[in-house]
């Protein structure tokens, strides 16, 4: 066993009653920090808003008999094409939409989505015209078009979560090395690096991030396979049935983990320059 | 051989703590630095122990200028070098357990270190309570724990301050002895106190430093 792994052994070693609970408690932070932020990649958009109900008229789908000529066709698009509230015109076959129909259909942009309808009336009353589908704009959808109030209370619990976890880690660290300091001061007598020993606790925090990722991970699958079978009930979460964003989202807050426990740990190295730590008194 | 020459020291206030010191030390020699409290002798310790950088003067130990040492190097003099600091505390461990937990931490193998543990013990005479709970051990045994601990990695000078502070007279002679009786090979031993000389070190080289100056060698 290389000096770093038996060192960092003994650090484990080193974590009393105390310094556990605020690890633990720093831990559920942290996972509440990543929750939150997974949530955001998990909350699907709202159906109200993917209603197509008031959106304004794109364009008329306008099916011909099949029994018109093509001569009387040709005349339509003609007429047609000048009129002032038609924007665009173009002919396609009705087998296009579905295979079992027949005949033609002119697909029609208004010129003024707000009469589109107008127009839509004066075709249905023409000879010939079978049928008039008014197709309304899709609507635009946000990548995540969660309401302000809850963005905004996430946010505010992602601030309170982390800034909680860094004071949790701070008071475990103090805790722990509260009862190491006489190895410190050994070590340090001894000639180890200043670099190895904050090594040592950067790598504590890197794991105890590398646990809650792996942790919130595990939970994100757990809640993808139940998704899965009850979609109903994860209505709001919409992306926990994508298990690629799943997957891509887990390994996203993991690598988060790691980077925020390796942060937090950097704060407890900066304790190590206290005067109880010194190797000579 | 250690050898310093002007040095100085001084707090950040600027109050000079050591002044002007000439020094030198052959190799396997054993040197007692005497004087009263806040004389500088700990501080002196510290410098020469690589533990403290220098601020004015120069001090070569075999031949090394710990001043202009790298980082790296600095380390590597301080693995050679072994300090039993002024009131010294065990870890809250076995006594095996604390000379143990120091080599395996400079990177000896459990067999290697194991080795250098008993050896260590053989020689300071605390091989018997090698079981025993280092925080409980007599004023003595901790000196002798400290030493242990100084020496386990095979160094080339000992530093030790303030060995005889708490110890009965018989304690102090006791000590002496051990000091005298691992004052035989390549090892130089440096040891601070205030004084008096216990018996037994009589005959061994002495500094005296009075308001951070030597005054008689």
């Amino acid at each position: 066993m290389n000096t770093q792994l038996f060192l960092f052994r003994e650090l484990l070693g080193a974590i009393r009653t105390r310094s556990a609970l605020f690890f633990v408690l720093s831990g559920m932070l942290l996972f509440l920090f990543l929750t939150c932020v997974a949530s955001f990649f998990m909350i699907a958009p709202s159906l109200e808003n993917t209603s197509t109900d008031g959106q304004p008229i794109e364009e008329l789908r306008v099916f011909l008999s099949p029994r018109l000529s093509s001569s009387t066709i040709d005349q339509w698009f003609l007429d047609w094409r000048e009129r002032d509230d038609v924007a665009g015109i173009r002919f396609q076959f009705a087998q296009e939409y579905d295979k079992t129909d027949s005949g033609g259909v002119f697909i029609v942009s208004p010129a003024d989505p707000a009469l589109a309808s107008e127009l839509a009336s004066e075709f249905r009353s023409i000879d010939g015209v079978t049928e008039v589908v008014e197709i309304p704009r899709e609507p635009i959808i946000e990548a995540s078009s969660i309401s302000l109030v809850i963005r905004i209370v996430l946010l505010v619990i992602l601030v309170l979560a982390i800034a909680a976890s860094l004071f949790c880690f701070r008071r475990g660290y103090r805790e722990l090395l509260r009862g190491f300091s006489g190895e410190v001061r050994m070590l340090r007598l001894s000639g180890i690096s200043e670099r190895m020993l904050g090594a040592l606790i950067v790598a504590l925090g890197g794991l105890l991030g590398l646990l809650v990722g792996l942790f919130l991970l595990a939970a994100l699958f757990l809640f993808h396979q139940i998704a899965l079978f009850n979609t109903a009930a994860f209505s709001q979460f919409g992306g926990l049935t994508s298990g690629i964003r799943v997957l891509s989202v887990g390994m996203a807050t993991l690598v988060l983990g790691v980077v925020l426990g390796a942060l937090a740990g950097l704060l407890g190295a900066s304790l190590l320059h206290g005067r109880e730590f010194d190797a000579l008194p | 051989m250690i050898q310093v020459s002007e040095l100085h020291f001084s707090t950040e206030d600027g109050v000079k703590v050591l002044e002007d010191i000439h020094l030198r030390v052959e190799q396997g020699e054993l040197m007692m630095i005497l004087g009263p409290a806040a004389s500088g002798k700990s501080l002196l310790l510290g410098l020469l122990g690589a533990q403290i950088t220098p601020q004015r003067g120069q001090i070569l130990v075999h031949g090394r200028n710990v001043g202009r040492l790298g980082p790296d190097k600095m380390l590597s003099l301080r693995r050679r070098i072994g300090v039993v600091p002024q009131g010294f505390m065990p870890l809250p461990r076995t006594v095996r357990d604390n000379v143990l937990f120091k080599l395996r931490a400079l990177g000896n193998y459990v067999e290697q270190a194991e080795e250098k543990v008993l050896f260590a013990l053989e020689t300071t005479g605390l091989i018997r309570q090698q079981g025993s709970d280092a925080r409980e051990l007599s004023s003595i045994d901790r000196v002798r724990l400290g030493i242990s601990l100084a020496i386990c990695n095979d160094p080339l000078l000992l530093l030790i301050d303030e060995p005889f502070e708490g110890l009965s007279e018989d304690e102090k002679a006791e000590v002496a002895r051990l000091l005298c009786r691992m004052n035989t090979g390549h090892l130089s031993i440096l040891v601070a106190t205030r004084g008096p000389v216990p018996p037994g070190l009589e005959m061994s080289r002495r500094v005296r430093l009075v308001d951070g100056m030597v005054k008689g060698a």
